[in-house]
């Protein structure tokens, strides 16, 4: 008898001889080796290799500025989760927190008029800050200075350096203005000497990567002042 | 063919089978069966007793629900917005647009870098159909707000933020390892937080 529907072996009785096991082969097709490797998910992947503990340790490291650990910390695995999502935060205090500080100076409460231009200016200024700012500064630092830190470990350092102003721009809601300049000034002296002693051993090889300094320096002091004079400005009353 | 006597489908892949048909049917059979879809999936991610599937209905995406829910919200917040200047409404119409999209896009892309699986749009869909609750504080606040005071006004804004944060919190955190799920959470608390504080202030 033949049994024309059975690819199996069959003995002489028709019987089906060791059935082979079916064995599934996943056809997993080769990925494509991307033209532009920076533009791809799973390049930026590897920066965010990362544990919730991890975030809270580099936090921690960077409110504790004087103690030279970020390196420690970080080991080779800078990530790029606490910068975008510590810049994000920090937009959203000084949007609602800007507002809510002139509202509470305000007398006409009624007739508050909130000012949605607060979005884009801190958007621009704290995404600039977050990742221009340092982006320019890593390049300069590893392909002119000849630094051992990539560009994503200073965009990593700098992220994580503005984790002071969350609290610091919280407590600027306070409608006063010289607690307004003493919080700012602990905010950018915590902030400064966070990167300027976590580079420190990059900065002491010579003259010339001393310079650094400079452009750290100017840069934090000119964000504060746009939050002193833009976000957190005191409208006095004028008596005619 | 008269499709009018069917039955409701009773759940969301009977409804597939009536797309084939839907050239012959007239526009407000398909309007009507579109806004039907809207309103199981709305039910389903909102209350969690329906999800007795773990998810799996999530799979039939689709961005209308969340597109409704964003022109809903924006249009609410820019009507009730200071009406002295015409630059004002537009800017809170185009930042709370702007906002539920690239919000949505980047928290998803947030959890896909984490090392979530999860299709791209399933997860915008989920965060957009979670904007309803806002969208209901919205339009409670926008027409009792001024009469009441502004301890008053903060208890349903609470409420619809838990609401919206906690329907979306279960999905975010099911997608990335346990050791990261904080990282994936942060994000979409932020996201509605924004939105809330939109609801509030305007």
């Amino acid at each position: 008898m033949q049994n024309f529907g059975s690819n199996n072996e069959l003995d002489e009785k028709g019987h089906v001889l060791n059935e082979q096991p079916k064995i599934k082969v996943k056809f997993e097709p080769k990925p494509k080796p991307s033209k532009c490797p920076i533009c791809t998910i799973e390049y930026y992947q590897q920066f965010f290799n990362i544990e919730q503990r991890d975030v809270y340790m580099r936090i921690r490291c960077s409110i504790l500025s004087w103690k030279p650990e970020f390196h420690q910390c970080v080991g080779k695995n800078p990530d790029l989760w606490g910068p975008l999502w510590i810049s994000t935060t920090i937009i959203f205090i000084l949007f609602a927190g800007g507002n809510l500080s002139r509202f509470l100076l305000e007398e006409d409460k009624k007739h508050f008029k909130y000012e949605y231009n607060y979005m884009y200016v801190a958007v621009l200024i704290v995404y600039a800050m977050a990742f221009i700012i340092p982006i320019i500064l890593g390049v300069i630092m590893k392909y002119i200075l000849k630094s051992e830190l990539g560009v994503f470990d200073i965009v990593c350092m700098y992220g994580y350096s503005l984790s002071a102003y969350i609290f610091v721009l919280i407590l600027c809601i306070i409608p006063y203005n010289e607690a307004q300049w003493f919080f700012l000034m602990c905010g950018l002296a915590n902030s400064t000497i966070f990167l300027l002693v976590n580079l420190w051993d990059f900065m002491k090889k010579n003259k010339q990567t001393v310079l650094i300094a400079i452009p750290i320096i100017s840069f934090n002091v000119a964000l504060i002042l746009c939050f002193k004079f833009y976000f957190f400005r005191l409208i006095y009353a004028v008596d005619d | 063919m008269d499709y009018t006597n069917q039955k409701h489908p009773q759940n969301y892949s009977q409804m597939e089978d009536l797309k084939t048909l839907d050239l012959e049917e007239s526009v407000s059979e398909t309007i009507m069966r579109d806004l039907r879809m809207i309103a199981y999936k709305l039910k389903y991610v909102l209350i969690p007793k329906e999800q007795e599937d773990n998810g799996k209905e999530l799979r039939n995406w689709d961005l209308w629900g969340p597109l409704i829910f964003c022109l809903a919200l924006a249009m609410t917040l820019s009507f009730k917005a200071d009406s002295t200047t015409t630059s004002s409404k537009s800017d809170v119409f185009a930042i709370i647009f702007v906002l539920i999209w690239v919000g949505a896009f980047v928290v998803t892309l947030n959890a896909q870098l984490l090392g979530g699986k999860v299709s791209f749009f399933q997860s915008v869909c989920l965060l957009g159909y979670c904007v309803f609750p806002i969208n209901i504080e919205a339009i409670i606040i926008a027409f009792i707000g001024s009469y009441l005071p502004f301890v008053v006004k903060l208890i349903p804004v609470i409420i619809c933020f838990a609401w919206s944060a906690y329907s979306s919190v279960g999905f975010m955190a099911s997608l990335v390892p346990p050791h990261k799920k904080k990282l994936a959470v942060y994000p979409v608390f932020l996201f509605y937080l924004f939105l809330s504080w939109f609801s509030l202030i305007v």
